[in-house]
């Protein structure tokens, strides 16, 4: 049964080449992608949002996002929200760094090695609040009430660009729309044998409204669309 | 004024070509072409930021990508510079294929001096297309792997 990935924050540095602000969000990004919490997070490229399609942008609307900046002109955080979707949750190295001798870009002095560290710890606690996950500090994993569902485990980093979030446009009172994530929602309802009908509109449009904002008044409108589309998706898979 | 290159590499961070990217560029701009070149990170780009995107309109601009979705080529295109040559790090890999680039947060050593060889095509392509090209700091073919080359934080 397709999983749809719930359970992942979305990582967004800005990476920045020219301050050695924007290489430690960037080596925090990866510390925490490859070694605190690499079941648990996925990252993207920033300028996929403009640059990628509408898979890529998106990201922020699929995945509660934390934005990794380094200096207050917050290019990650203001370009996610521009073209993505607002971050869930925002850091910005010279608020929690008050030092100016990290280094250059291309090479950080130890305090910049610090500071990643620092960073990194941050935006790992960041990930565990907005999943919900209590962390033991003592036995440093999740405490066992809260236990995230085990994956295996990533080494590398690897970012979202290219693959992008399923979407689908349908169309709502003759307007075409996109919807995120919608062949992932259709297969998962599939595979447990949701036929289409009424018995499975309201679970179905919980589930759709997880990830796509539904405008005041056009529910109706919304429901309509995503019955029939899955009433088709339905019939062509069986 | 003789305006400089300026030098967009991808700022890609899920793969190692990313890397080598922003690593050749530090090597343009730092050590091999540091009056000639300027390096203009994309985020800013990505944000609209009024200076960069006039750095960018009024200067030949050279892309260092890191994968085929070129994002660095594009933002240069999308905030109104000219692309006089934009550099793909895997074509640069076909033509160095004993030099296989790993890590991303630190590059191995293969990826050091692919970085470097991307460095050196850059810096030709530099001085073509400035008129009046500076004394070379560090030499452009001082053989390949500086001593630089990915963080080790």
């Amino acid at each position: 049964m397709p999983d749809l990935p719930k359970k992942k924050v979305g990582i967004v540095a800005c990476s920045g080449e020219e301050m050695a602000e924007g290489t430690v969000t960037r080596l925090a990004a990866l510390r925490v992608l490859e070694q605190l919490r690499p079941n648990e997070t996925v990252t993207i490229c920033l300028p996929l949002f403009l640059a990628g399609g509408e898979g890529d942008r998106a990201f922020a609307r699929f995945y509660p996002t934390i934005a990794l900046d380094g200096c207050d002109k917050r290019c990650a955080a203001r370009g996610t929200e521009m073209y993505s979707g607002k971050p869930a949750a925002g850091i910005v190295v010279t608020d929690v760094i008050q030092t100016n001798h990290l280094g250059t870009a291309r090479r950080l002095s130890d305090a910049g090695k610090q500071a990643v560290d620092v960073v990194a710890d941050q935006v790992a606690q960041q990930v565990d609040e907005l999943l919900g996950v209590q962390w033991d500090r003592k036995q440093g994993q999740p405490s066992k009430e809260a236990q995230p569902a085990k994956e295996s485990e990533a080494k590398i980093a690897t970012c979202s660009c290219g693959s992008g979030i399923p979407i689908q446009k349908v169309q709502v009172d003759g307007q075409e729309v996109t919807l995120i994530a919608l062949p992932l929602i259709f297969a998962q309802f599939r595979d447990a044998g949701k036929l289409p009908g009424d018995g499975t509109t309201a679970e179905l449009m919980q589930t759709v409204k997880v990830y796509n904002p539904i405008p005041d008044g056009q529910e109706a409108a919304y429901t309509q669309a995503v019955m029939r589309e899955y009433a088709a998706f339905y019939q062509e898979k069986n | 004024m003789t305006r400089k290159v300026v030098i967009v590499p991808c700022s890609g961070i899920g793969k190692s070509y990313g890397t080598v990217a922003r690593e050749g560029a530090y090597v343009v701009t730092e050590d091999l072409r540091p009056d000639t070149t300027q390096l203009i990170p994309l985020s800013l780009l990505v944000l609209g930021d009024e200076q960069a995107r006039a750095d960018v309109a009024s200067a030949q601009a050279i892309t260092l990508d890191g994968c085929k979705l070129a994002c660095a080529t594009k933002m240069v295109v999308e905030s109104g510079g000219t692309v006089a040559h934009d550099l793909a790090v895997l074509d640069v890999y076909r033509r160095h294929r004993d030099l296989k680039p790993a890590g991303i947060a630190k590059l191995n050593e293969g990826g050091q001096k692919l970085a470097q060889a991307l460095a050196e095509e850059v810096v030709t392509l530099v001085d073509a297309l400035s008129p009046n090209p500076s004394p070379n700091p560090q030499g452009a073919a001082r053989g390949r792997g500086g001593p630089e080359g990915g963080q080790d934080a």
